[in-house]
């Protein structure tokens, strides 16, 4: 990996690691959400600071050059964690239409109520 | 025997009326006192002030749930309310009120936990057949079922339907909102229930418009045949 790309990546993984805390302060985000995105970039910026350990996991995996690991790594990564925010979402779809559902039903029961 | 008439209807207006007083009118020919509720599914139109005026029995859903949804919540109201057979009957008047009784027939007489109203199971019972693409593609939904369950049933998109209390109970915590038709045929065969088909006849919609868009059939037909693999195939949830 060239030494502008080492400090670009740095300086990405650092504006990414400043936005989610600051999101995290402005309760924007959930923790336990954040968790995720904050280890991966610290990883990330641990990989690409100390010298020689991009090499020798580059090495041990086949990859050609550091920055295609780094590249196929990270898309790895993002397709479980959309994976799982898919899961999330259709979690919470169940829970809106179970409110939708009981709150109607109940809105009926009362009008039912008030009628007789 | 309590009897509820789980009426989904999403921007009915034209409709709704006329169907509730079908239903009243079959009542008093036939002596029969089937309950109806209409699921409002958070229509945009008139459908719930019609409602409303003409003192038809109702739930607004709050906020839009699609077809799945909306009849799940007529299943929830027939299990808080005690009924003993839940029918679902489209609210866009495809669906002849005067199969009622032939619909519940065998689950009175405990031969069947649901029974599906189909247009295919006698050649001359229903002079609307849907169009060719359409059968078409329910005697594939058909062909895989067949292949998951063992069982054949030919109608399989029919939204005419009748269920026992068991299934009652069941749905009203498990009725699966995507391609509820199929997927709901398939949930109770794998639970070796009993599903019939009795021939009815079915209109052409009168009024509003079909749930399922041209161009969105073999994006349909995919899900559909998917889900019916993935409910069918493996063991229970």
């Amino acid at each position: 990996m060239s030494f502008n790309l080492k400090i670009v990546s740095i300086i990405f993984s650092l504006f990414i690691i400043v936005l989610i805390l600051a999101l995290l302060k402005k309760n924007k985000i959930n923790i336990k959400y954040s968790i995720v995105w904050i280890i991966l970039f610290l990883l990330l910026q641990i990989l690409i600071i100390i010298p020689g350990v991009l090499s020798f996991i580059t090495r041990c995996l086949g990859f050609q050059t550091g920055s295609n690991m780094v590249i196929s790594i990270i898309i790895a990564l993002l397709i479980v964690i959309n994976i799982v925010l898919t899961m999330i979402v259709s979690n919470q779809d169940k829970k809106i239409r179970l409110l939708i559902q009981e709150i109607s039903i109940l809105k009926n029961k009362m009008d039912d109520d008030r009628n007789e | 025997m309590k009897v509820l008439l789980i009426i989904p209807s999403f921007n009915e207006e034209d409709n709704v009326l006329d169907n509730y007083n079908k239903i009243m009118n079959y009542n008093k020919k036939y002596k029969s006192n089937f309950d109806v509720i209409v699921i409002d599914d958070g229509s945009s139109d008139k459908t719930k002030e019609i409602c409303e005026e003409n003192d038809i029995p109702h739930i607004s859903l709050v906020h839009n749930l699609g077809i799945g949804g909306a009849v799940q919540t007529g299943y929830k109201y027939a299990l808080i309310n005690d009924f003993d057979i839940a029918i679902q009957f489209d609210g866009d008047g495809q669906h002849d009120i005067n199969y009622a009784n032939k619909l519940i027939e065998p689950i009175i007489n405990e031969n069947a936990d649901m029974v599906i109203g189909s247009r295919f199971i006698d050649k001359t019972s229903s002079k609307f057949k849907s169009s060719k693409a359409r059968r078409f593609g329910i005697n594939i939904i058909s062909i895989f079922m067949k292949i998951v369950t063992g069982k054949k049933i030919y109608d399989t998109t029919s939204g005419f339907r009748a269920v026992n209390k068991k299934l009652i109970q069941y749905f009203a915590i498990n009725y699966p909102v995507e391609y509820p038709e199929p997927v709901s045929t398939v949930e109770v065969l794998k639970k070796k229930m009993c599903v019939k088909e009795v021939p009815v006849s079915m209109n052409e919609r009168e009024n509003g418009i079909s749930s399922i868009k041209t161009w969105k059939k073999v994006y349909y037909m995919i899900n559909v045949v998917l889900s019916i693999l993935t409910v069918g195939i493996g063991g229970k949830k």
